[in-house]
């Protein structure tokens, strides 16, 4: 059985229908890229998957129970972080604080030095508040807020945007590192190839709908495919 | 709106709640007898009718809770019992005129102050401010207003002509001259609530921001409707001073401005005859339940709790209560007949051919700039927009598009750069003078006004464009306007909601609440429409017709759209402009921009390096 | 200029707004975390008082009282929460200020029929009785150790907020609510522990300051209101306004009092119109919440 296991989940904003009988599966160690253009409904999937959102009509199971329209601290409990997009840092409160307040529901935290270690930016900056720090520095806070935890999955939101082309190299090193290690990662990022060189497998959306499964080279041959779904082509 | 609803059943019945007040006020005191109810109890009731319906315009009406109306109702009382006890006139009307004068001053300090803020801060500042003139009353003014003991020894007077005079110290006498003020203050409140002022007040409980950025100045529309709560509650403190001969310090008292909300509450806020209802039940219950042995102490907590249910359970109160029974009796056919059928004729327009891209520019913005803090969402962008085109601006997310957008609109100031509309500057003009000036926005997530009908919905920008940013006609029927009628049936048709005229937004399909959301901007006959994802959370079919229904409307006019939906952007676009990370990296036609390597690389994540 | 009447009304103005402090600072935290005014604020105040009252009547302890009516409030904050503020908070902000308010007219009400209308009195315990000569003002023992016990109070709330998990939360959940959820930690119960910790500060305040005013239903009306001058000067959501903007009411009102007794309520207000008109978000306020 999949760890993730999403079967066509239909999602609304108020009465904008979003997403449309969605259906995805993440394996264990995998690591699974979601591509789309803007508003295709890959945020929106991650959120619905994370108890964000509730779906109106469909299944979602999580390391073996049904998890749809639970509030999100009980799937987070249940060892599924989500990384937001805009990252989420609580401004009024230190980075190491930003860091404990992660730890305090997780079943076996890691400890901080550990964090520190994998992060020596933070390390150096962790009396000052997460309003304080740059773009980077609050994102890799914001992985570093979700690995604390030890989660089963890692859910992350757009970790790259509107980052220095220098410091996505850094993150997508971070990313690798924590693959190899066996996390089970997804992935959505406006930055195709980041995700694309990161991935094992990946989907498409298109206006809500799934247009694609497969592997990363099998989408990369496909150029018309690609710049119909993501690139600058109706 | 039990009111209107009634009011709209042909010419004879323009004037059914006025005939149905008039015959009310004739029956009320018999019939009130037969319940156990005396003259001074009917008094008061009406008397706290008059200060509910101005009340009823400023918190059902306009949404502007205020827990301090106690300050005007005691500021008229003690004028108009000042200058009675002082001798500076003897003549009670007059006294009242001067008093409810001084009260209505004293609103518009009062408002002006308590409206820098809103929301739950706007309670917050009316109650404290109330709690101000208690304080005033009872300390440094305590010479003129007895301090805690009031004024007492108001004359006795009459009012009348000749012969025919009624005494004011007896309650029967005063219930008439009550009677008649009460229908004078509902038949303007009623002439207020109709007209294109009360449309637009209306509108800012609903949705005030959308007010505003569809050109009206609601701060100006709120004072209005405070000043005129602090009149009627003039009205009211000053007939509550002359019926009883005495004026207390209870009139400023805390219990006073919360009673006038608790009245409207449990009678049915915007019905205006909700507060006097509320009153009926308050004053009544209170005799009522005082007599009971075991209910006798406690009846404020029995009403206390009666009260809180209905908060919670069912926000109508009486008179909502009765206007659901009446529309189940009567059938819906009511509900929508505020909206006057006129009929248009499907304007079938050619379909739009591409605009010269020559012609003059219309909206220009130069190096505009948004900066948070450390981070730059715009970056110096620079575009002109020609008069007659369509213009997209895409870019993957994050790119700066909606910040941009929303400087456009006037909705956020932009910290540095220019911009020009029509040749004129317009940088710091804000969201309601750049709608005056033509330039309208509308929004990607729907901004409507969800209990008003589709008809009063559009009536709202009709007005601005007509009228300007403020209108206080208060007592001309809104209806009656053939110049405003046919511009909302036009913007009706243009977006293909006519014969959904009479519905509630709120019950509208998505799709055409999107259209809706359209033909609001459309109805402040705008020279050039910002549109905010037109298209998002549409299904195919529906983006299609929406592509069809935006070339139609283009005619005449320029767009700037943001829109994902390269189909939407393809179909429609002039010129495309590109940005991506708050920079502008890519303009023209859109051939050129499917064939721009700089930005397919953006769009897959790899933008070439500079 | 007489001095000691200027020490002595600088002394009381401290008094009187270290109270103001404490009954602010349970209403700005509740709204600040729960997005909630509670208009019944001032009636919580006034049943802390009624409960010190009640439980000093049976043990004759005042420090039983104070603990009477500290927990009398946070049994009350926590059953109000579950039974009606919970179901407020997707609701507009008017309904949640209707419904406080028709709550506190209940409360104050109850409390009337209950004890009458007439005042009743708290004595002021033993130990804090007399007068103590500051060198240069003698003044009443109680309003002293009032002092001492609002400030131990502030430092613990300062110390709950800034230095432990629960505060840690709560600080968080201030700013975003969503994220401490993503987090894994449940909202909602922190938001009971709020209320309830808010509503005590709130009744331990009405408690202290029995010895110093009369005990009435209505003692909790005036109290709301200065509470609500306090907010709106200081900025509402803030610890350090709270603080300070209850410091500046209580001295506004003594201060007054030496020129001109008459305006010394008045004044306070002014000073709200003045900040409203200057800097609306108030002195430790954010621009743009609200």
């Amino acid at each position: 059985m999949s760890l993730l296991e999403v079967d066509k989940i239909n999602t609304y904003y108020g009465e904008a229908h979003a997403l449309f009988d969605v259906s995805l599966h993440v394996e264990q160690h995998e690591v699974v890229a979601l591509l789309g253009r803007n508003g295709a409904g890959k945020s929106t999937t991650l959120n619905t998957v994370m108890g964000v959102l509730a779906p109106k009509s469909g299944a979602i199971r999580f390391a073996g129970a049904a998890v749809a329209s639970l509030p999100p601290y009980e799937i987070a409990q249940r060892g599924l972080q989500l990384v937001p997009e805009e990252r989420r840092i609580i401004g009024g409160l230190t980075v190491e604080e930003n860091i404990v307040l992660a730890t305090l529901t997780a079943e076996k935290p890691w400890p901080l030095e550990r964090a520190y270690e994998m992060f020596p930016r933070l390390a150096e900056r962790k009396r000052n508040r997460g309003r304080e720090l740059s773009g980077g520095e609050q994102q890799m806070l914001a992985i570093a807020r979700a690995l604390v935890r030890e989660p089963k999955m890692i859910l992350l939101d757009e970790p790259f945007e509107g980052l220095a082309p220098i410091i996505v190299q850094d993150l997508i090193g971070v990313c690798r590192k924590t693959a190899e290690a066996g996390q089970t990662i997804v992935i959505v990022e406006q930055n195709v190839e980041a995700a694309l060189g990161l991935a094992h497998r990946c989907y498409v959306l298109n206006n809500g709908h799934v247009v694609f499964e497969g592997r990363p080279d099998a989408l990369r041959k496909d150029t018309d495919f690609m710049h119909r779904h993501l690139g600058v082509e109706a | 709106m039990i009111v209107e609803k009634l009011s709209a059943r042909g010419p004879l019945g323009r004037w059914l709640p006025e005939a149905a007040a008039v015959v009310g006020l004739l029956i009320f005191p018999s019939v009130f007898a037969l319940i156990g109810g005396t003259a001074d109890m009917a008094d008061r009731i009406l008397i706290w009718g008059i200060f509910g319906l101005g009340f009823d315009i400023l918190f059902g009406f306009t949404g502007l809770l205020s827990f301090g109306q106690a300050a005007f109702f005691g500021s008229g009382g003690f004028m108009t019992a000042y200058l009675l006890i002082a001798g500076v006139t003897d003549n009670a009307m007059v006294a009242l005129l001067i008093g409810t004068a001084f009260a209505a001053i004293l609103g518009v300090i009062i408002g002006a102050l308590s409206l820098r803020r809103s929301g739950i801060y706007f309670a917050m500042l009316t109650l404290a401010f109330g709690e101000m003139f208690y304080f005033l009353d009872i300390s440094p003014l305590k010479e003129y207003t007895g301090g805690e003991n009031g004024l007492s020894g108001v004359p006795a007077t009459h009012v009348g002509i000749g012969k025919w005079f009624v005494e004011l110290h007896t309650p029967e006498g005063m219930y008439w001259v009550i009677a008649i003020l009460f229908l004078i203050g509902f038949w303007l409140a009623r002439r207020i609530v109709n007209s294109s002022f009360g449309a637009v007040l209306l509108s800012i409980r609903e949705n005030g921001e959308r007010a505003r950025t569809l050109g009206h100045d609601i701060q100006k529309y709120k004072l209005a409707a405070f000043v005129i709560a602090a009149t009627y509650a003039g009205v009211a403190g000053s007939l509550f001073g002359l019926f009883q001969g005495y004026m207390p310090p209870d009139g400023f008292y805390l219990e006073t401005s919360g009673q006038l909300v608790v009245q409207t509450i449990m009678g049915g806020a915007g019905t205006l005859v909700g507060p006097t209802v509320g009153a009926l039940v308050w004053i009544y219950l209170r005799t009522a339940l005082q007599q009971l042995p075991l209910v006798g102490p406690v009846w404020k907590m029995v009403l206390g709790i009666i009260f809180v249910l209905i908060v919670t359970l069912f926000r109508r109160g009486i008179c909502g209560g009765i206007a659901i029974l009446w529309e189940r009796l009567v059938g819906s056919g009511v509900a929508g007949a505020t909206a006057p059928a006129v009929a248009v004729a499907a304007t079938d327009k050619s379909p739009r051919t591409r605009a010269p891209l020559t012609g003059k520019v219309i909206l220009e913005a130069k190096d505009l700039t948004k900066r948070y803090g450390g981070l730059t969402a715009v970056d110096k962008v620079s575009f002109q927009v020609v008069e007659g085109e369509i213009r997209a601006l895409i870019g993957p997310n994050g790119a700066g598009k909606t910040t941009f957008f929303n400087m456009l609109a006037g909705a956020i100031p932009p910290t540095g750069g220019e911009m020009f509309f029509r040749g004129e500057r317009i940088t710091s003009a804000g969201s309601t003078a750049i709608c005056q000036r033509g330039l309208v926005k509308s929004f990607q997530i729907n901004q409507l006004f969800p209990s008003l009908t589709v008809w009063d919905n559009v009536r709202i920008p009709a007005i601005a464009r007509t009228y300007g940013k403020f209108h206080p006609s208060m007592l001309r029927d809104v209806g009656n306007s053939e110049e405003l009628n046919a511009l909302i049936a036009q913007s009706l048709a243009a977006v293909h909601l006519s014969d959904r005229a009479h519905a509630p937004a709120r019950e509208l399909a998505y799709g055409e609440k999107r259209r809706l959301e359209i033909g609001l901007a459309l109805a402040t006959k705008p020279s050039t429409l910002l549109l905010d994802e037109p298209t998002a959370g549409m299904s195919p079919s529906e983006r299609q017709d929406t592509i069809r229904l935006l070339k139609s409307v283009a005619a005449g006019v320029t767009i700037v759209i943001v829109e994902h939906d390269m189909d939407v952007v393809f179909g429609l676009a002039d010129r495309i402009t590109v940005l991506f990370n708050g920079r502008k990296i890519a303009e023209g036609p859109p051939d050129a921009i499917k064939a721009n390597p700089e930005v397919r690389a953006a769009y897959l994540g790899n933008p070439v390096q500079k | 200029m007489n001095w000691s009447l200027l020490w002595a009304q600088l002394f009381n103005g401290l008094t009187l707004g270290a109270l103001l402090v404490l009954v602010a600072m349970g209403l700005t935290i509740i709204f600040g975390a729960l997005g909630v005014i509670n208009f019944a604020h001032g009636a919580f105040y006034m049943v802390g008082a009624y409960a010190g009252y009640v439980a000093y009547a049976a043990t004759h302890s005042f420090v039983l009282a104070v603990i009477a009516g500290a927990a009398a409030l946070l049994l009350v904050g926590i059953v109000i929460e579950r039974g009606l503020i919970r179901y407020y908070y997707r609701r507009p902000h008017e309904d949640q200020i209707l419904a406080t308010f028709g709550l506190g007219i209940i409360l104050v009400e109850a409390v009337r029929a209950w004890f009458g209308g007439i005042s009743q009195r708290l004595p002021v315990p033993t130990w804090g009785t007399g007068a103590v000569n500051l060198g240069f003002l003698y003044y009443p023992t109680y309003r002293i150790e009032v002092l001492g016990i609002v400030a131990v109070t502030l430092v613990v709330l300062y110390l709950v907020l800034y230095r432990t998990r629960l505060g840690l939360i709560v600080r968080a959940g201030i700013e975003d609510q969503l994220m401490v959820n993503v987090l894994g930690i449940n909202v909602n119960r922190t938001f009971l522990v709020v209320f309830g910790l808010g509503s005590m500060a709130a009744g331990f305040a009405g408690v202290i300051n029995a010895p110093i005013v009369t005990v009435v239903p209505d003692m909790g009306e005036l109290v709301l209101v200065q509470s609500f001058v306090v907010i709106v000067i200081g900025g509402v959501g803030s610890f350090w306004g709270a603080l300070i903007g209850g410091l500046i009411a209580g001295e506004i009102i003594s201060l007054t009092a030496i020129v001109q007794p008459a305006y010394s309520e008045v004044m306070l207000f002014a000073a709200m119109a003045i900040v409203l008109i200057l800097r609306p978000q108030g002195l430790f306020g954010v621009q743009g919440r609200q």
